[in-house]
């Protein structure tokens, strides 16, 4: 139980961090915190192996990338909106109840925690392998759509990036041109800079 | 040392209390984002600690609880890679990652 306590404290803690805190740079690290804290709170609830993908893809790599487009941009959060100004209180005050309501619904509809014993002989630590069998077993149909949509994902982000990137420095390079044209600085081009450094130009 | 579920679900229900709060309090996108990842992760605990709860009574409902948050998972880095690049072209149109003045996607 005490670990419980104190892993929840630092999730709450790490949580309001996230939400309060001024600089984008600290929350991004706070939010960090948290999802390591929640890595530990995974072991506690036998599932070792959902624990190690945790830490190696929600605090590893998704954290990454959050940090390095915070970098990037440069963003500066300057405070709360302004075009709603009460929405900021009702906001601390649907938080408070909803969690309120949640906790005590929670402990209201309390059931005892099952025999560790059975937990762990069911679940067998969580590991891979248990979770591998359910994953190409029940699951299957939701791992291969998983891939079509990891697919389309990494698709979708690079054709948003790369449209942008091109709109921004004018027209699209190579869009357009009528047939035979060669582009600037390709094909030819090599061979014209031959002829502008005249014979024997070797500088 | 044996933690009864409905902590776990209520302190699941706590930190997505205050993920929705930030999602309604920040003022730059990339920290609705940052919020939203938040309420994510709350919606994965209370699965894991329901998974643990059902494998004191059945061994493939737990296993299969956690393969759930297994795809999860999966499908948050896909929503992240989209998500950023979006706040990515976002930000390269106007300068700034400001919800309120975002009003081209509206109908």
């Amino acid at each position: 139980m005490a670990t419980f306590v104190v892993l929840a404290a630092v999730m709450v803690v790490g949580a309001l961090g996230v939400v309060l805190l001024r600089q984008p740079i600290h929350a991004a690290l706070s939010l960090v915190g948290t999802l390591l804290a929640l890595a530990v709170t995974y072991v506690t609830l036998e599932a070792h192996f959902l624990a190690a993908i945790q830490v190696i893809v929600y605090a590893g790599a998704i954290m990454v990338l959050f940090l390095f487009v915070l970098m990037l941009l440069n963003v500066q959060d300057a405070g709360p909106r302004r075009s709603l100004p009460g929405l900021r209180w009702a906001a601390y005050a649907a938080a408070v109840v909803t969690a309120t309501a949640i906790a005590l619904v929670a402990f209201w509809d309390g059931r005892p925690a099952p025999d560790p014993a059975v937990v762990s002989l069911h679940l067998q630590g969580g590991s891979a392998g248990g979770i591998a069998d359910a994953l190409f077993g029940e699951l299957l149909l939701a791992f291969h759509l998983v891939g079509v949509l990891l697919l389309t994902g990494v698709v979708g982000a690079v054709a948003l990036v790369q449209r942008r990137a091109a709109s921004a420095h004018g027209a699209p390079k190579g869009f357009g041109l009528p047939a035979g044209r060669d582009l600037p600085g390709s094909g030819d081009a090599a061979a014209g800079k031959a002829r502008a450094l005249g014979p024997g130009g070797q500088r | 040392m044996n933690v009864p579920t409905e902590a776990y679900v209520a302190l699941s229900g706590v930190l997505f209390a205050i993920g929705a709060m930030g999602v309604l309090v920040r003022r730059s996108a990339i920290m609705v984002f940052l919020s939203v990842e938040l309420m994510l992760n709350a919606a994965n605990l209370a699965i894991v600690a329901y998974a643990r709860h059902w494998a004191g009574f059945d061994a493939l409902a737990g296993m299969t609880g956690q393969t759930v948050v297994f795809i999860v998972l999966a499908v948050a880095a896909a929503e992240v890679a989209v998500g950023l690049a979006i706040l990515i072209a976002i930000f390269r149109d106007r300068a700034s990652t400001d919800v309120d003045g975002l009003a081209e996607v509206r109908l």
